[in-house]
């Protein structure tokens, strides 16, 4: 049968963890996919990254089949393992929770690079860099 | 239970930071609706339009995460807004920084169940939702079930391969465990082939009720016990058949205890295996005391059978 693409749905879920919650039930229910099989088969590809979150995106064919590929954690997931935190700051205007270097920013934006289609690895760097500082994460030399 | 999607129109640069302040709220994670889709990377032949038009139409980014109704929620949405706006003084362009929330009830997500049609599996069985009305041919055993929340309904590849192998290895009279019962599908499916008893274990209370509640439903009490335990800990009990529709870690962790419970001659019946994970199985399965009888396949999944 020729597989036919009914729709594509992204999401950022923790590695190993899926359950039919929000957001993988509603995002995935829409589309009539059984939604413990495919947090079975995501739990068991990602158990080894387990305390990270996945961007993972699922494609749904027109029998409600689906397949799915993971990609690299997001850059806050990434800056917040690098800082060593377990959350951003409240209120990251004002108070700062850690410091990252700009090496640091640059090996995360290598990482994502691929995911990420920024253009160039100074784009990359300042979105990460934003991302950052949008935490309460100081960015310095 | 009542949920509240909160929707946020951002821009491609400020996904990962827009992310972050819902996982911050407490969300579990996050939906992201974008152009940014590249469909050179996956296995199809066509796409349906209007897909590709949903696709191309979203010019803006959209982020959705979920929070359960709680009192503190009216807090937790000012927060998100006020975070979103602060996001250019980061130097990230927060795009139309909209931020929209839309009351959710978990029923609404259920859609996959007018799916769920009762499917013939192997030479015997036929597992039925619920919720449908089906007449049993001559010789078919009906295993009904209302999987609610926890793992099993037969449709999936894994579930299907280990009702196959119950009615081809079984035999009436039999003593059964079920490791890791899920909804009870496997443990019930034993039961209507004529298992002697069947002990049905999970470690999730969810899985627990659930299994409870649909061994009911298909009037096989006085067979099936469920317990909840961590795969065979503490269990004393000898069985003809052990099946464990589990993963691969977990079937590792297993298979000593497996030795001990199986009675000689017993079988082992083991499916939740991705393809990729089978030769961690097989090295531990080459170092015990068990021999391999046979071994499904079913697209990315595996499932094997073992002799004591």
């Amino acid at each position: 049968m020729a597989k036919k693409i009914t729709a594509f749905v992204k999401l950022q879920i923790p590695a190993g963890k899926a359950t039919p919650a929000p957001p993988v039930g509603p995002a995935l229910g829409q589309h009539g996919v059984n939604i413990m099989g495919f947090c079975k088969e995501f739990n068991e590809r990602t158990a080894n990254q387990v305390g990270l979150i996945i961007p993972v995106v699922i494609t749904v064919y027109a029998d409600r089949s689906f397949s799915f590929i993971t990609k690299t954690p997001p850059a806050s997931v990434l800056l917040k393992r690098a800082a060593g935190i377990e959350s951003g700051s409240p209120e990251p205007n004002k108070k700062k929770v850690a410091k990252v270097t700009w090496d640091k920013v640059r090996e995360i934006a290598e990482l994502k690079m691929p995911d990420l289609n920024a253009g160039s690895i100074e784009a990359a760097m300042r979105m990460i860099a934003g991302t950052a500082r949008s935490m309460g994460i100081e960015v310095v030399d | 239970m009542k949920w509240v999607e909160i929707q946020i129109k951002t821009s491609k640069e400020a996904v990962d930071a827009v992310s972050n302040i819902l996982y911050d709220v407490g969300a579990d994670g996050v939906v992201i609706e974008d152009n940014d889709i590249d469909i050179a990377g996956f296995d199809w032949d066509y796409v349906d339009e209007d897909v590709l038009e949903n696709i191309q139409d979203n010019m803006v980014t959209t982020v959705k995460g979920y929070l359960v109704q709680s009192p503190s929620l009216h807090d937790k949405i000012s927060l998100i807004k006020e975070k979103v706006n602060r996001l250019p003084e980061y130097n990230l362009d927060k795009g139309p920084g909209k931020v929209e929330t839309i009351e959710v009830d978990d029923e609404e997500w259920s859609n996959w169940k007018k799916y769920y049609k009762p499917m013939k599996i192997g030479p015997e069985i036929v597992v039925k939702p619920k919720w449908e009305n089906y007449i049993p041919q001559e010789g078919e055993k009906v295993v009904e079930l209302d999987p609610g929340m926890a793992f099993g309904t037969g449709t999936h590849e894994t579930t299907y391969m280990c009702i196959n192998a119950l009615q081809k290895y079984m035999k009436a009279g039999m003593d059964i465990i079920d490791v890791g019962c899920g909804s009870g599908i496997l443990a019930i499916t034993a039961a209507k082939l004529g298992a002697n008893h069947v002990l049905a274990l999970d470690k999730d209370d969810v899985a627990v009720k659930v299994a409870e509640e649909n061994i009911k439903l298909n009037h096989v009490e006085d067979i099936v016990t469920v317990k909840k335990n961590n795969l065979l800990e503490g269990i004393e009990l000898e069985a003809n058949l052990i099946i464990a529709n589990i993963v691969a870690d977990a079937i590792i962790r297993l298979m000593p205890a497996v030795e001990k419970n199986l009675k000689d001659g017993g079988l082992f019946v083991t499916s939740g295996i991705i393809k990729e994970r089978q030769d961690d199985v097989m090295n531990y399965v080459y170092k015990g005391n068990l021999s391999l009888k046979e071994r499904m396949e079913m697209g990315e999944w595996v499932t094997l059978v073992l002799n004591k």
